[in-house]
């Protein structure tokens, strides 16, 4: 039960996190593999907030959102646009998008290394026991879930049930028919990438509110998200969902029954097991 | 109120239109009649902005010159598109559909009445609001098609051969269904290989030939026309 409850708290911020990959590769179509970076550094800025000017995280996720959104905005339309625009197909922008990501990926670790050396942060928020049947949990870890809850609450009003968010599903499962219905799907994808980002952002602060974290860290998220998003089916909201707290609650049942060192290895183990036998993602039907 | 003059589309070094010239008004049906490869296809996404028209191609929609705008601000404009094979969003509802439809900004102050109308026009898309369109029939995702087009508050209605995959009984209905569009004041071009049904609602009708528009007539007078009967009617006299 324990370990359930523990999975769960942790899965709701991989949720964010995995939900800003997936709408980055469902929409925009760019595979960003530099989205662990935008997690340490909301992380980081995050910290600062806190340290040097005691902002409450939750605050500072208000802040640090939507300059996060204004970044990934600009990384698309500097960086990605110009390949967008030569890709011929979208196997061809999946390459170059990869390429060009794993480039910012150091390019961004290197700024946050020179900027906070290599060292481990953390910071103490809320750090109280919170008991839920009759069992201490950290109090940060469920205000974290409960702010995960909320943000992606959110998103899934704003994606189901505004125009603006249909719009943004509409490019994700077909831009050339999109396109028809006066959507444009340009600044949709550009728009898509960068909420994305911001979502992640969200991610990393909520997750710097009770891990420690280091500037070299962002590759690790990059592939929890990237094994969730997979596991969830590319694109699909609530499978990416259901699949961040089956991680989350894997790995607290690897790190507390076997070893802590080994959950990483039950990542793979589980990503593995979808692609062998549900590679269209847990939820999702074969495709045609 | 749709003008086109001088089209061209090319395809690399391939010519697929050259010289084509057209005109399509309010209320009205024109019918393009054409073999397989003939260009019908190309025409409608060079009006739609999907493929590059070449240069010295004019094509003005209400006076306003369109020829080089992006496919989403043609739809600004007053054209919307059913392409060949319909291009509906299958994963959403049929209600997400009709609601992206009105996506344009000319569109969204009468999305309510231009909903009601659409419902009028295909009662059945009212019934499966909450239907994923991937499961539904052909026909009722030619509804969603043209239901979701409509949405769009287009001044021109462009319909890449509708009638294609259904059944004779259901063709007809679709062919009704487009007559009773083109009452409400709609423009109508229309891309079929149906010369019959689609003469028999038409105002007029385009005969196009390798790339190149070879004969305006009457709808009427068509049915009438000897060649056209025996290159589209099968050889003998439609029930005109
Ligand atoms: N994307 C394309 N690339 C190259 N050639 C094309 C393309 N689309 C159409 N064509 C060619 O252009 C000509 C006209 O095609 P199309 O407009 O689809 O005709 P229709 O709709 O009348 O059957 C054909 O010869 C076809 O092979
Ligand atoms: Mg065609």
């Amino acid at each position: 039960m324990q370990i359930i409850v523990t999975g769960t708290l942790l899965g709701g911020t991989y949720a964010l996190i995995a939900l800003g990959l997936t709408l980055q590769y469902g929409a925009a179509r760019i595979m960003n593999l530099a989205n662990g970076e935008t997690l340490v550094a909301a992380g980081f800025v995050a910290f600062w907030l806190f340290t040097a000017l005691g902002v409450n995280p939750l605050l500072g996720m208000v802040l640090i959102a939507p300059m996060a959104l204004a970044l990934n905005w600009l990384i698309y339309a500097w960086l990605l646009r110009p390949l967008v625009r030569r890709a011929k197909n979208r196997g061809m922008l999946e390459v170059d998008s990869i390429l060009a990501t794993f480039g910012l990926l150091f390019l961004f670790q290197g700024l946050m290394l020179l900027g906070f050396g290599g060292g481990y942060f953390s910071y103490k928020f809320l750090a109280e026991p919170f008991l839920i049947l009759g069992e201490p949990y950290g109090l940060n870890r469920v205000v974290a879930f409960v702010a995960a809850v909320i943000v992606a609450s959110l998103l899934y009003l704003f994606l189901y049930h505004t125009r603006q968010g249909t719009a943004v599903r509409a490019v994700a499962v077909d831009p050339a028919s999109a396109r028809l219905v006066a959507i444009d799907v340009a600044r949709t994808a550009a728009f898509a990438f960068a909420l994305g980002g911001a979502l992640t952002a969200c991610g990393g602060i909520l997750l710097s509110t009770f891990y420690t974290f280091n500037a070299s860290m962002g590759v690790i998220f990059t592939m929890k998200a990237l094994i969730i998003v997979i596991m969830g089916g590319v694109g699909d909201v609530r499978g990416a969902t259901l699949a961040a707290l089956i991680l989350g609650i894997t790995e607290t049942a690897v790190a507390s029954l076997i070893d802590p060192g080994l959950t990483l290895a039950a990542n793979y183990a589980l990503f593995v097991l979808v692609l062998l036998f549900r590679p269209q993602g847990i939820l999702g039907r074969a495709s045609a | 109120m749709l003008e086109v003059s001088n089209l061209g589309v090319c395809y690399g070094r391939h010519t697929a239109l050259q010289g084509v010239s057209l005109h399509v008004e309010k209320g009205e049906i024109s019918v393009m009649l054409g073999a397989n490869g003939a260009g019908k296809s190309s025409l409608l996404k060079a009006v739609a902005g999907i493929v590059p028209a070449e240069p010295g191609t004019e094509i003005r929609m209400n006076g306003r010159a369109i020829s080089g705008l992006d496919a989403h601000l043609i739809v600004e404009q007053g054209i919307a598109l059913v392409p060949e094979g319909r291009g509906v969003f299958g994963e959403l509802t049929v209600e997400e559909n009709l609601a992206l439809g009105a996506f344009a900004k000319r569109a969204r102050g009468s999305e309510k009445s231009t909903l009601g109308l659409v419902h009028e026009l295909f009662p059945r898309l009212a019934e499966r609001k909450r239907q994923q369109v991937r499961t539904m029939s052909g026909g009722e995702q030619q509804m969603v098609a043209i239901g979701r087009a409509l949405m769009s508050r287009p001044d021109i209605l462009m319909l890449d051969e509708p009638s294609l995959g259904l059944s004779p009984l259901l063709s007809k209905d679709l062919f009704k269904s487009l007559k009773r569009i083109a009452v409400s004041g709609f423009g109508i071009l229309l891309v079929e290989q149906n010369a019959k049904l689609s003469l028999k609602i038409a105002d007029r009708g385009y005969l196009i030939e390798n790339g190149a528009i070879t004969g305006e007539d009457t709808a009427d007078n068509l049915r009438h026309n000897p060649a056209v009967i025996n290159a589209y009617l099968g050889g003998h006299r439609g029930n005109a």
